[in-house]
């Protein structure tokens, strides 16, 4: 079974330089440059371009194995090609599918349920989101009520998800549901496949505090999706959900958005003249140290993934400190701006315009999602630090 | 050098250095505030010589080794003076350009027989090498020097490597501590150790005993610091491990309320906050330490990792120590309990060789570069 197109070559056999030379070229020739570095999430119609030019070159599961139809990259290759793709600016697109569906079919999927999804993973025919928060199930996701009851041959769900990020771009949806109401918390939860075009769903935008509508509310009104669309074993699906979670975290915990933090606040102190203030230097030094500790850090967690070893809880600690640092960044930026600090989009501000609020827009949620820092502290003070319970 | 070789002296490190409270208490307030006998036996165990070349009576293994043992210094206290002697002097000798006041003084550094301070700043303290307050004169015919310098380490020393200006530039001068015209005076630390102010009154400085030539002085000293920088660096990662372990115990066993305070989740995330900025700081010391041990890394990268480095160690030591008193409550507070003597440490090396504001504007001048 051939999943995705051929690989031009075992890119693991290149030395790291020559690697990185190539990716680089790929990118600065082909992605069009009125897409670098968005202020806020873009949608598939905007940059649907560039990455179906991945998919159809092979690039567009880079971690995934070359027997799936990735480019089966090793770990510090893989960190090499995600290091490009930041350096140049390219935004992420809808990719639940090709991080969290693919990774989780190979491990708990079936032959069949990997034959009918992967492939238009890889074409971006199919572009899946998450159904795992709900009204009343966040930080505490175990508490989740969309429930989902066998009858012959196809589980009925029904419920509410919501948060869900670009559901409006979405195809799919992955939903944690609730399969056996009797048991305890963690227990009766399934992880379920399920096509947003089958009658009884409906999707709804949320328009968030930036004015922006990046999630979703998803809403289930006996919907009908086949028994076979079960990954994993029936009231398994918790185990199944927390096996990428580490992933996730160490994506959250990268420098990049910090980094774009401080390009903004010195761009911010210039236009206001302040960038020589000693008050400002001193401000502007704690933070860029800050940042610069965080890729210290962040350094070490890749160096682990880069040997091929687990992640332990510890990895909480970079999604804390690189959210919370942008967070204080982004707050600068909103003081420096001085009366601009309220001023709505693209700001005129000296001899050009910026857009003063997108750092602090992005910033805020950044310690609520993936996971609350007040969660991530949780999981630090009990299963790294050995505090009582 | 290999990272067994790394692994097995951090091992062995740990196993010598153990926290000894009672001879560190009982050291506290004396002169010359440590012990001679303890000095050899670091001297037999090799590590005094880890920075000196091997034909000079050392293991020359660098400063990956010299970090690790520094480190388990901070775990125990020690109130032996390796960063100071053993790096910052050891170091500021080993590169200035008198090869035969190294051949002389290189091999007793190693053996124990000699313990080395530094002396280079004036009154004001700071980073600044030209704010140096010694001059090179003339009396007589003869070079002598003038002026004083404050902070000096290690006031029980056998000499002293001196900063001093002269016509042609920085110069350094070794002193004997018993030269006529040399005055010590021992200025009382928060932890019961000492720094010196040093007062020279035409002092003898002939050519003999200079050290460094204005054409490597600013250099050797540069490196001296940095390097020390990073030992001091890691003397705080060590003791900042050890109060926030100490913290954690008691958060664990401390019951109030019928439970273990450390059920509490207003500490727990506290706790975890003291975690973090240590994590940070075992990060960010190891990426510096790379960088300054790399042949190819510029002086200035140099100054700006072992910036980067005491910035965030002197930071977070204080805000652990801080923290790590309010979670004992009053016993905290009390000398007799061991977390002050770790508090009263990280005030000492936090404030040495530059404080954390300090160095995040060294850091920002090196690296803002607007």
């Amino acid at each position: 079974m051939k999943y995705g197109v051929e690989q031009e070559q075992d890119w693991n056999a290149l030395a790291d330089e020559a690697f990185r030379a190539l990716v680089r070229a790929e990118v600065e020739a082909h992605h069009p440059a009125g897409l670098r570095y968005p202020p806020r999430r873009l949608r598939w119609a905007e940059n649907k371009s560039w990455y179906l030019r991945m998919a159809a070159k092979g690039w567009i599961a880079p971690g995934w194995p070359r027997e799936f139809g990735g480019m089966g990259l090793a770990p510090t290759k893989l960190l090499i090609f995600l290091e490009e793709m930041e350096r140049w600016g390219i935004a992420r697109f809808q990719d639940h599918g090709i991080l969290m569906v693919g990774p989780i079919l190979m491990r708990f999927g079936t032959e069949a349920q990997r034959r009918r999804y992967l492939p238009p993973i890889l074409a971006c025919e199919e572009i899946w989101c998450q159904g795992y928060s709900e009204p009343n199930a966040g930080s505490d996701l175990a508490n989740l009520r969309t429930e989902a009851r066998l009858e012959g041959d196809a589980f009925v769900i029904n419920g509410q998800k919501t948060w869900t990020t670009l559901a409006h771009d979405a195809t799919h949806i992955f939903v944690l549901a609730r399969t056996d109401k009797a048991a305890k918390k963690q227990a009766g939860i399934s992880f379920l496949l399920l096509a947003l075009d089958t009658p009884g769903v409906t999707v709804r935008p949320i328009r968030d505090l930036a004015g922006h509508d990046e999630f979703c509310e998803v809403f289930f009104d006996n919907v009908r999706t086949p028994a076979s669309n079960l990954v994993g074993e029936l009231n398994q699906g918790w185990t199944v959900a927390k096996s990428l979670l580490g992933f996730e975290r160490i994506h959250i915990g990268s420098p990049k958005l910090p980094e774009y933090g401080l390009q903004v606040l010195l761009s911010v102190a210039r236009a206001r003249g302040v960038h020589e203030d000693p008050l400002f230097r001193e401000r502007l030094a704690q933070l860029q140290l800050d940042v610069a500790h965080l890729g210290d850090i962040y350094g070490h967690f890749t160096a682990i993934v880069g040997r091929g070893e687990p992640l332990g809880p510890e990895v909480s600690l970079l999604k804390i400190w690189a959210t919370e640092t942008f967070q204080r960044i982004a707050d600068l930026i909103v003081e420096t701006a001085g009366d601009c600090g309220g001023m709505a989009g693209k700001v005129a501000m000296a001899d050009g315009r910026i857009e003063v609020l997108a750092p602090f827009y992005k910033a805020r949620p950044t310690s609520i999602y993936g996971g609350s820092n007040e969660i991530q502290r949780n999981i630090l003070a009990r299963q790294v630090l050995n505090l009582p319970g | 050098m290999s990272d067994d070789t790394l692994r097995m002296l951090r091992e062995s490190a740990a196993d010598f250095a153990r926290l000894d409270a009672a001879r560190v208490r009982r050291l506290r307030g004396t002169a010359p505030g440590f012990e001679r006998e303890v000095w050899r036996q670091l001297a037999d165990m090799g590590w005094l010589g880890v920075l000196i070349p091997e034909e000079h009576g050392g293991l020359g293994l660098g400063l990956h080794a010299a970090v690790i043992i520094a480190e388990q210094f901070g775990r125990a206290l020690y109130p032996e003076p390796y960063s100071a002697s053993a790096v910052a002097a050891t170091l500021a000798l080993l590169h200035g350009d008198n090869t035969e006041l190294q051949r002389r003084l290189l091999p007793q550094l190693a053996s124990g027989e000699l313990v080395a301070g530094l002396a280079w700043q004036d009154e004001r303290g700071g980073l600044e090498l030209e704010q140096c307050a010694v001059t090179v004169g003339e009396q007589g015919g003869r070079p002598v020097l003038a002026g004083s310098s404050r902070f000096a380490s290690v006031p029980g020393a056998d000499g002293f490597i001196v900063a001093a200006r002269s016509a042609q530039g920085l110069e350094l001068h070794w002193v004997e501590r018993t030269a006529a015209g040399l005055a010590c005076e021992p200025e009382a630390r928060a932890d019961g150790s000492a720094s010196a102010r040093l007062h020279f009154a035409a002092v003898a400085a002939p050519a003999a005993a200079r050290v460094a030539s204005a054409a490597s002085a600013r250099a050797a000293l540069q490196l001296a610091l940095d390097h020390a920088t990073l030992a001091a660096s890691a003397e705080l990662l060590g003791l900042m491990d050890c109060a926030l372990a100490m913290t954690l115990d008691y958060l664990r066993t401390r019951v109030q309320f019928g439970k273990p305070i450390g059920s509490f989740q207003a500490l727990q995330h506290r706790a975890v906050d003291m975690y973090i900025q240590k994590e940070l700081s075992r990060a960010t010391l190891a990426a510096a330490v790379a960088l300054a041990d790399d042949p190819g890394c510029t002086p200035a990268l140099r100054t700006a990792a072992a910036s980067s480095a005491k910035s965030r160690t002197s930071q977070a030591a204080l805000a652990i120590c801080k923290e790590a008193l309010q979670m004992h409550g009053a016993i905290g507070y009390t000398d007799e309990y061991d977390l002050g003597l770790y508090f009263n440490r990280a005030l000492v090396l936090s404030a040495w060789l530059g404080n954390a504001s300090a160095h995040r504007s060294r850091y920002a001048a090196l690296v803002q570069g607007t």
